[in-house]
Parts: C-alpha cells; structure tokens; sequence
C-alpha cells in the first residue's frame, strides 16, 4: 500500500494559462478525443426550477481504448453555462485553508465552506494490470488566488494506493454562451515505484446546497440551515445550459466533451 | 454652489470593517454646451449649474435574484438621502451595476458602475468606478463620476455601498 498526501493549486497555474481558459470558451467542440483518450461529460440540475436554487452535479469520464494503458489527467477546464453564478450563491460562506485540509483532513474545514459532494475513479497499476480506486470527493470553498475564487477539491483514497489528494480550481472568466470556467491542474500520485502515475478517469461533483447544512448563530443559538444553492436565471440561455470540458493528459494528448442541460420549467 | 459632504466610512461586518465600503461620485465638468462656432438661433433657457460633492450609505436589501443578477433596493443616506434601486451582475472577478437614486425632495441620479470583487467567503467586497449618466426633475442634466466600493453579505444578499471623493453637477 502507498500513501501519499498531495496538494496542487491551481495558483500554480502560468499567468498564460487564464487567457487560455477564457478562450476556451469559444472552442467547445463536439465531444471528441484525439488519438488515445475520449471523454464524455454529464451535467444535471436539481431541482430544474427557473429562477431557484438548485444543486448543479457535473462530471466526466475518460475512456482509453482497450490494451492502452490510461495517461494522467494533468488540466481541466470545466466550462459553465452563462447565468450561473458561484458568486451569487450563498455556498461557501466560509473559506477552507487547504493547509489545513492537508493536515487534518476534513475536519480541518469549517462546515459552512463545504459546497459539494462526489466520487472519483483513478486506474492504478498493480502488478501488470490495473485497478480501479474508488474515493469520495469533496469540494471546498477556498481562499481567493490572484483575485480568482478558487474551489478546493479533496479525494480520500483507500485502496490500493492510500492517497489524500487536493487540487484547487479557478473560476476564471469564460467568453460566451459559457459565463465561467473552472480551471485545475491536477497533481501527478505516483504508484510503485518506476510505475506509471495514477490516472483519474471519472470525476463527479455536486455543486451545491443538497446535502450540506450550513450553520449560524442566531440570539446566542447555533441554528442549522440549508444554503439555496446556486441560483438558476429566470430564463434560459438559447439552446438551453451548455458545459463543456477540456482535459490535458501527461502524454500530451487533449480531450474534450461538452453536454447541454435543456431548459427547465419555470419556477 | 458647492456643498462638501463629510466621508462616512462605517465597518459593517466581520471581514469587512477595514474595507470601508464607500461610493463616490466626481465632478465631469460643465454640462451645458453648444457646439463650437454655431451660435443658438433661439435662445437656450438657462440652467444655473451645480456642482455637489457627495458622500451617501446606502443599506440595501435583496428584491429580487436571477442567475448573476441581484436587484436590491433601500434607504440612502448623505449628501443626497432618497432611496436607492441597485442591479447587480456579479461575475467571478467584477460586479457591474446600473443604480437609480430616487433623492428625497423630488427628482432621481442614474448611472451605471462597474467594481472587481476583492475578497470571499461570507461577504464579497467590491471597489471600482461609477458613472451618473442622467437624471430626472431637478437632476435633469445630473452628470458625474467617482468611485464605487460596496459589500454583499452573501448569506443574506444585503449590499452596502457608499459614495465617496467625488461631486455630481446638475
């Protein structure tokens, strides 16, 4: 068994890499792949309700063709529709320090900085073929980096390689119909030694109040409350809510997918 | 004539005391004019300038929320009392607005602002610029320019803005 606890922010990211993410906005293509990876992605609200808040859960899996063995994800640019807003949300009413996530694991983060919840799959390599870890996510609210806000991202994996890991993501500004891009560079967990790194092939996470209770002070009484979420306009965008993403992987090679939420009723 | 405000500058939150969120509004200069070398063929009524330095608080409360778009409305106070209509669109880095400022004793100031969001968690802090653009009854031919600073508690959707270093000409 390895164990390894890793952060990387994505303030590590180059000043070139934000232009990058905004331009993206423009190249959703298609879902499509070139040579050894294809990624699909998927987005849903909950509720569908116009002008309410809902729980956005996104998420996306890579496929590698059969007999190759998978590359690493090392960036993600996972674009939002315009109209939706983590600004305009009441989640994360406090922030998580991710040092303090890093030593203390989730109790290092103050309840009311918890903005999601969701699961993660990596191929590891063991022996001479590879297993799939499974780890929960969840997703933070973290401190601003170069006046972005940033979401913290913390997987728990078990088994086979024991493995803490935390990666923040950017919400950068995105060119239309996307209105912002959250952009993350993940680390590389390495597996046995002179192996192969471990791959992430399925991230999922909600973005969101379901679930989470956020807690106040209220006449000297610590009250519980649900947050509303993020808050879905009250009309839709043309062709309804379009995500895409963009993945980098070690070898070099680029992915990307997008998926469109059609547009709910109205509240 | 000239009246100079006094800043207010009032903490109102964890977080945000040192921010001091003020708005501002700045002089843009003389607002009649006629164009170079034509001379009016009839003569233009006149309008005796103003020129007001103001420095308001406004404690505004949620109306209504859309996707990026919050509309808030509530009381002013300063240079200027009345109430203000605020519309928010909040972006990841920058709010815009456009205000309307209904001043008590008759008339409005509108104009539009645009601020970069400086800090997270429970309150997001604006500062940037604002422009009045137009007005309504005594403040028909309002202008002005200055700086914008404002807070949203975001649990609540409160906005606090004030205005600051700056004259408005009507």
């Amino acid at each position: 068994m390895l164990i390894a606890t890793l952060f990387l922010c994505a303030c590590a990211a180059t000043p070139a890499s934000a232009p990058a993410a905004s331009q993206a906005g423009t190249a959703a293509q298609p879902a499509q792949a070139s040579q050894a990876h294809t990624v699909s992605l998927t987005a849903t609200f909950s509720p569908e309700r116009l002008g309410a808040g809902t729980t956005i859960r996104i998420g996306f899996q890579v496929s590698t063709p059969a007999g190759r063995a998978p590359s690493p994800v090392t960036d993600v640019e996972l674009l939002l529709p315009t109209g939706l807003s983590i600004a305009t949300s009441d989640l994360g009413l406090e922030t998580c320090v991710p040092a303090k996530l890093e030593s203390e694991g989730l109790a290092g983060c103050p309840p009311d900085s918890l903005m999601g919840r969701g699961s993660a799959a990596a191929e590891v390599p063991f022996g001479a073929a590879f297993v799939t870890e499974r780890a929960p996510v969840r997703l933070f609210s973290g401190p601003l980096q170069n006046g972005h806000p940033q979401l913290l991202f913390f997987a728990e994996g078990e088994y086979p390689v024991l493995a803490n890991i935390i990666f923040g993501a950017l919400v950068l500004p995105a060119q239309s119909p996307f209105g912002g891009v959250l952009n993350a560079e993940l680390p590389l967990v390495p597996s046995v030694t002179d192996g192969p790194d471990v791959a992430l092939v399925q991230l999922t996470t909600t973005i969101g109040a379901k679930g989470i209770t956020y807690y106040e002070r209220v006449k000297g009484k610590t009250i519980g409350f649900h947050p509303r979420g993020i808050l879905l306009p009250k009309s839709c965008p043309r062709g309804g809510f379009t995500f895409a993403a963009h993945m980098t992987f070690q070898d070099a090679t680029h992915a990307s997918a997008h998926t469109t939420v059609p547009c709910p009723r109205s509240g | 004539m000239t009246q100079q405000g006094r800043p207010t500058r009032r903490g109102i939150g964890r977080g945000i005391a040192s921010t001091g969120a003020a708005l501002a509004l700045a002089a843009a200069g003389a607002h009649v004019a006629v164009a170079a070398g034509h001379a009016p063929a009839t003569p233009i009524p006149g309008h005796a300038a103003r020129a007001v330095s103001v420095n308001d608080t406004g404690y505004l409360r949620l109306l209504h929320a859309s996707g990026e778009i919050l509309s808030e409305v509530g009381p002013i106070s300063g240079t200027l009392p009345g109430t203000a209509s605020v519309r928010l669109d909040v972006g990841s880095e920058s709010v815009t607005a456009t205000f309307e400022i209904r001043v008590h004793g008759g008339g409005s100031i509108a104009g539009t602002g645009r601020a970069k969001i400086g800090s997270d968690g429970r309150y997001t802090s604006f500062a940037g610029t604002l422009s009045v653009t137009h007005g309504t009854g005594r403040f028909a031919h309002a202008r002005g320019a200055g700086k914008l600073y404002g807070t949203i508690e975001r649990r609540s959707d409160k906005l606090t803005v004030q205005t600051r270093e700056g004259t408005l000409n009507y």
